[in-house]
């Protein structure tokens, strides 16, 4: 945020005008720099302030005019160059004219209706130097003047410390030959004179400080580096290799015959309502053998696998170990542990467990299922039936390692000392103590 | 297919609906005209097939597959230029199979409740909520549409879709039948490799391994074992490993007792015509002859491809010992046929080894000059290797003819599917980014990465890369909103006696960016690239959720913001964009899991010419240690970005944000020393900026030892190590000998500060923190140090013209500001 050059020009010539009433000056001001960006020229001013040889006398009164009645509105602590102000009016090495005018203009602070103080705004700065009596103004302490004004006032942050420790960014560089007092005037543009080496225009100075001073003054400086960049990775690059065509596939399924497998489809349709005859269940088993994809064509759904099981255990066995692969075999299996216990289907169980291994929940499952159904049949006779078939398949599963007993030893114990007058439910009490 | 000598077999048609003899009739003519379709497809006479293909839809109207083939016919008649109208071809006949199949499905459970075949009246089976199963499918099955869907994403480059089609193909492979399987596995393999998928490749590999390294010990017998088999193979006899003497490719050792009979005799009837330069694939099984001398040249060939697959697979996954292994049995298999590829894969070994020479050479010795196709890959690589060389300008002019050859490819009449896949051009123009970063040249970078973006969308080291083109163009003051920092400037106002200088504060040099960047965060007016920090934090923010995700598990949800994907989108966008191109996904429990039990390959001392075990050990060692590999590279890539984020932060003016990221830097595991140094930096600095210099101090005195001596926060070891996690070979790693880091001195180092001008860094900062504070000599001590090691820092001269200023030595400061090097002094501009 700068002011641009014409814009300087302007306020460099509101500076200059020291014959035009104050008030004027800084209503044209006012006029120009509407409320919210005078704050860039006011602290351009109060920057050009603080080098006491910068400005002429006449424009440093204008000057402070201006950062004074730019905020006038507003109450004093909200004024960002108060404490210019105060200073300004404390500073005893200044000029009596220039601390007598910052006096009054704080003044205007307070009473805005004041008449008397009203009247010097408009007087022109020349005016007030030339008019001045130094022996009717008293100046104040600074401390009193700050409890006065600034008592309310809250440092103004800037959003960094960095910048809150920041200090003017101007230095005076000099450039007159060595040896020579820089402050003799002797370098300063004289009219109709030859410029000399070490000569200077003052006001072409101010109007480039105008221009050119930005709101950030400086600071320390924090060295902020920038990451690395992240080195290429391994495989980052692309290389790049030749690869297959991958042509589209005509799909040979059309129109086929679809009388693949018919013979073995229409067995199992049979196979679901009753046994097969010996040939038969053979004719079944080769033909699966022969075409490893047929076991997904001869129409066996889950629904239908219980029939199977109990009129052809053999063929449900073969279908279920090929079907294996299948990711919905878990239905087939769901199926099957739930089904009615009986001797075929826990053949069946049986079987799978050796020739493919069934899922263990699933085998808990149906042990789970078998016991219960033992508990509660109520025809005695084919209880005990029952029960024994059950205490074979669980020794089966145990002596072969295909269950641990851990995992179901309460449940089978307790199955075991309900039936305990059952000789193969004794049998496998004792078997479950001897591995104990 | 076998069972199509056996047409008599009429009986149960399988929807269930006609078994009168006139319907057969009417079915054996079209069966006719199916087989004329097909052969006249084979000949390319696309018109006479469609005709063909029509009369068969008069017999069977809807028939789904009429329709997939008739897709497939149209579109090579009209000279394969419409892909995409082809897909939506496909999805519709596989979206019209399974509804097919559902209700043939009902009917077929509703028969058997009633007992009556032909009740139609689903009224039983109201509740059916029965997934789809294979068996359901029958007829109706969808493999081959989806198969196609699969294949023109690949070849549309769209790997991450391709995969997501494919892969479940595969995984419910068995009711497929083998030709078609065979073609899933290897565009599998193909797509996996392309999306860096080393678990998918390797679940590929080994079933292949398995069903094609015994098929190939069964051709003696002239046929399948399963056919001697007894009839219950419940209880079947290993006994399928006995001649593995017979043949000598390194896959034999395959493990019969893991196999299923079904899959050893899976691909006994396939057709192994995988020629790569014919579309011998359309061939039907149901025409190739079943001529036993057929079967073995080509089996050969397959084997060649096999064994090219796993050179591949090896390098994807670094294993370079057993990848040189692996090429060299690919070259004798090679031998006497097309080795162009095995060469093209022994140069990439020896790239990837940093045999640099060596891999250029081998690449001109593979090099056919005339074929397009052939050279513009040639010429990627080679703008590899030199890119590799640091020789970023002749890495641009081969990167820029590959893209030329690709343009003149493009141009190629008559098209062919494979013309879309040829052209690699959005995958050649990352490599041109790379290089054009490399070259300090971001705007054209980013142009670059943007087009790579097509591709590479998911892959966070795209939008780390892009992210870094915007840093450059700032550290480059190509930003509108500020200007060069590497220096000081000052202006020089009025002269002579009132000579002023008015020095400008870097500090501010960013200060409003973010600012700027309201509208399209990523694309002017002029559709190019507006690279902003704000940009950049919105690249580096994708590129972190994508790096967690792929961290922490498969869930993967859609893209956080998406620049790229505008008007080349289908359909299916949403569904595969799930999945991610390159995957890095959680493989580093996967693999661990999968390698328990396996020893570890290469360890087991006498190095000469060990049998590498079966493949399936080879593969899964390769695939454990890729986890590691990638793990390391992901906590690299997450160092940077952090590192990035952090800055960028900072830059925004969120010192809040900055903190945190830093700190989370901080607190990565296994840190590079210099991402620690410069967390700790940021850190201290957003500290600073949040009025907490006694914890910034903190951050800072982990440097100091001793007075004011700051250490070097790192060395040169760590620039070399950053540099260099690349070099490190697989074979080194387990204690190997070999020559291949000798060339890696050529290379740029990274192009960060030096040790010790990173420890002029912290001087400097010291020095703030205490200006800041007040403490002006100290501010005064540190420096001096500073300025010591690097006397034209603008930093440290502008600090110590503050420091001077502050203490009113303001003709020091003038001198220091005329010693440094690096000022400009700007005349005031009144005119």
């Amino acid at each position: 945020m700068k002011l641009g050059f014409e814009e300087s020009k302007v306020v460099f010539g509101l500076l200059r005008a020291e014959q035009r009433p104050i008030e004027e000056i800084v209503s044209e001001f006012n006029s120009i720099f509407s409320h919210g960006r005078q704050f860039t020229p006011c602290f351009s001013l109060s920057i050009l302030l603080q080098d006491k040889k910068m400005l002429s006398s006449t424009q440093r009164l204008i000057a402070f005019a201006i950062l004074q009645q730019a905020y006038s509105s507003q109450k004093p602590s909200a004024n960002p160059f108060l404490d210019l102000l105060i200073n300004a009016a404390c500073d005893v090495e200044a000029e009596k004219y220039e601390r007598a005018l910052v006096l009054q203009l704080l003044q205007l602070f307070g009473s805005v209706g004041s008449s008397e103080s009203k009247e010097i705004l408009k007087k022109s700065a020349a005016e007030y130097i030339k008019s001045f009596d130094p022996s009717v103004h008293a100046f104040p302490q600074h401390e009193q003047l700050q409890q006065q004004y600034a008592d309310k006032v809250h440092p103004e942050r800037f959003i960094s410390p960095f910048k809150d420790a920041s200090i003017r960014n101007v230095v005076a560089d000099p450039d007159v030959p060595r040896g020579c007092d820089v402050n003799s005037l002797e370098f300063d543009i004289q009219t109709g004179a030859k410029p000399k080496i070490g000569s200077g225009d003052r006001d072409e100075t101010v109007l480039g400080l105008l221009s050119n001073l930005t709101l950030e003054g400086l600071g320390p400086h924090w060295n902020r580096p920038i990451p690395p960049r992240l080195p290429v990775q391994n495989d980052e690059l692309v290389w790049l290799n030749p690869v297959d065509n991958h042509e589209l596939l005509w799909d040979d399924g059309m129109c086929i015959d679809t009388s693949r497998g018919a013979a073995v489809r229409d067995l199992i349709a049979k196979a679901l309502k009753g046994p097969l005859a010996p040939a038969q269940q053979e004719k079944v088993l080769l033909e699966l053998a022969n075409d490893p994809k047929l076991v997904y064509h001869c129409g066996l759904t889950p629904r239908k696998l219980p029939e199977l099981v109990e009129n052809n255990p053999l063929i449900a066995v073969e279908v279920l170990a090929k079907l294996i692969k299948l990711p919905e075999i878990a239905e087939y299996f769901t199926v099957l542990v739930n089904m009615d216990m009986s001797l075929h289907s826990m053949e069946v169980v049986n079987r799978l467990t050796t020739a493919v291994g069934l899922p263990s929940e699933f085998i808990h499952l149906y042990i789970a299922n078998c016991i219960s159904s033992c508990e509660n049949i109520k025809d005695k006779y084919m209880q005990n039936r029952l029960v024994r078939l059950v205490c074979v398949f669980l020794q089966s599963l145990i002596r072969s390692k295909i269950i641990n007993v851990k995992d179901l030893f309460i449940e089978v114990q307790a199955f075991c000392i309900e039936f305990s007058r059952i000789r193969e439910a004794a049998a496998l009490f004792r078997l479950l103590k001897s591995l104990e | 297919m076998a069972s199509s000598s056996s047409p008599s077999s009429t009986a149960a048609n399988r929807d269930g609906s006609a078994s009168a003899a006139e319907d057969e009739a009417v079915m054996s003519v079209t069966r006719v005209f199916a087989q004329d379709a097909l052969l006249q497809f084979q000949s390319g006479k696309f018109d006479k097939c469609l005709t063909a293909l029509s009369e068969c839809l008069k017999r069977k109207p809807n028939d789904p597959k009429i329709s997939h083939n008739i897709g497939l016919a149209e579109f090579y008649r009209d000279g394969c230029s419409d892909p995409k109208r082809l897909l939506d071809v496909l999805n519709n006949v596989k979206k019209r199979s399974e509804e097919l199949a559902r209700t043939s499905a009902e009917q077929v459970e509703s028969g058997s409740n009633t007992g009556d075949k032909v009740a139609l009246g689903s009224k039983g089976s109201g509740a059916m909520g029965h997934s789809f199963s294979a068996v359901y499918m029958d007829e109706f099955d969808t493999y081959v549409a989806i198969l196609n869907i699969a294949v023109i994403w690949f070849h549309l480059h769209e790997y991450a879709k391709a995969l997501s089609v494919v892969e479940p193909l595969f995984q419910n492979r068995g009711p497929i039948d083998e030709k078609t399987a065979l073609n899933i596995c290897l565009l599998l393999l193909d797509v996996g490799l392309a999306c860096h998928d080393a678990m998918k490749s390797a679940d590929v590999l080994i079933y292949l391994d398995k069903a094609f390294g015994v098929s190939c010990m069964n051709q003696g017998d002239g046929g399948s074992t399963a056919l001697q088999q007894p009839a219950n193979p419940v209880a079947k006899p290993p006994s399928l490993s006995t001649n593995s003497s017979a043949t000598d490719g390194p896959t034999l050792d395959s493990d019969p007792n893991a196999l299923e009979p079904e899959e050893t005799s899976e691909f006994d009837n396939a057709d192994f015509d995988m020629d790569v330069a014919q579309p011998t694939v359309l061939l039907s099984s149901n025409d190739i002859s079943r001529n036993p001398v057929d079967i073995s040249a080509s089996s050969v060939y397959l084997k060649l491809k096999m064994q090219l697959y796993k050179v591949q697979f090896l390098l994807l996954t670094r294993n370079l010992k057993q990848a040189k292994r692996e090429v060299k049995n690919a070259m004798n298999i090679a031998r006497g046929r097309d080795s162009s590829m095995a060469l093209l894969l022994k140069s990439q070994l020896e790239y990837a080894r940093g045999n640099y020479r060596k891999a250029i050479k081998l690449l001109m010795a593979s090099s056919n000059r005339t074929d397009t196709r052939l050279s513009s890959m040639i010429n990627n690589n080679l703008g590899c290797i030199y890119y590799q060389l640091g020789k970023y300008h002749t890495s641009s002019v081969f990167f820029s003819n590959a893209l030329l050859n690709c343009s003149s490819l493009r141009k190629d009449r008559p098209l062919n599917l494979s013309t879309f896949s040829q052209d690699n051009s959005h995958l050649i123009v990352y490599n041109c980014g790379m290089q054009n970063l490399a070259c300090g040249k971001p705007l054209l970078a980013a142009r670059c990465f943007q087009k790579a973006g097509l591709v590479f969308y998911n892959q966070p080291l795209l939008w780390l890369r892009f992210a870094e083109c915007c840093l450059m163009a700032l550290e480059k003051g190509l930003m509108k909103t500020n200007l060069a920092s590497s220096e000081v400037r000052v202006y020089v106002i009025g002269n002579g006696k009132w000579r002023q200088l008015v020095m400008e504060d870097g500090v501010s040099k960013n200060g409003n960016l973010g600012s700027f960047e309201r509208g399209d965060l990523f694309l002017g007016s002029d559709r190019q690239p507006k690279l902003s920090v704000s940009l950049a934090r919105q690249c580096l923010l994708n590129a972190l959720s994508l790096l967690n995700r792929s961290e922490s598990s498969y869930c993967k949800n859609s893209l956080p913001s998406n620049f790229f994907l505008e008007d080349n989108e289908l359909g299916e966008v949403a569904a595969s964009k799930n999945s991610n191109h390159k995957n890095f996904h959680s493989m580093n429990s996967e693999a661990s899991v999968l390698s328990v039990g396996l020893g570890q390959v290469g360890i087991n001392g006498d190095g000469k010419e060990q049998r590498a075990g079966t493949t399936q050990e080879l593969v899964q060692n390769s695939l454990s240690y890729y986890a590691d590999v990638r793990n390391k590279e992901n906590l690299l890539i997450k160092q940077a970005l952090l590192a990035n984020l952090a800055y960028v932060e900072l830059e925004l003016e969120n010192p809040m944000k900055a903190f945190s990221i830093a700190r989370s830097l901080l607190e990565l595991p296994e840190c590079s020393r210099i991402y620690i140094f410069l967390g700790h930096v940021y850190a201290a600095e957003a500290l600073c900026l949040l009025n907490r210099p006694k914890d910034a101090a903190d951050h800072l005195m982990t440097y100091l030892s001793g007075g004011n001596d700051v250490e070097l926060p790192f060395s040169e070891e760590d620039c070399e190590q950053l540099q260099g996690v690349r070099a490190v070979d697989y074979e080194e790693s387990n204690g190997g000998s070999m020559a291949a880091k000798n060339s890696s001195e050529d290379r740029l180092g990274i192009a960060f500060l030096k040790p010790e001008e990173a420890r002029a860094n912290l001087y400097v900062n010291f020095a703030a923190l205490y200006a800041m504070q007040g403490e002006l000599d100290q501010a005064r001590q540190f420096v001096a140090q500073a300025l010591s090691i690097t006397p034209n820092s603008p930093e440290a001269t502008l600090t110590a013209v503050y420091v001077d200023l502050k203490a009113g030595r303001s003709q020091e400061a003038l001198a220091k500001l005329k010693h440094c090097s690096r000022i400009t002094f700007v005349p005031s501009g009144l005119t």
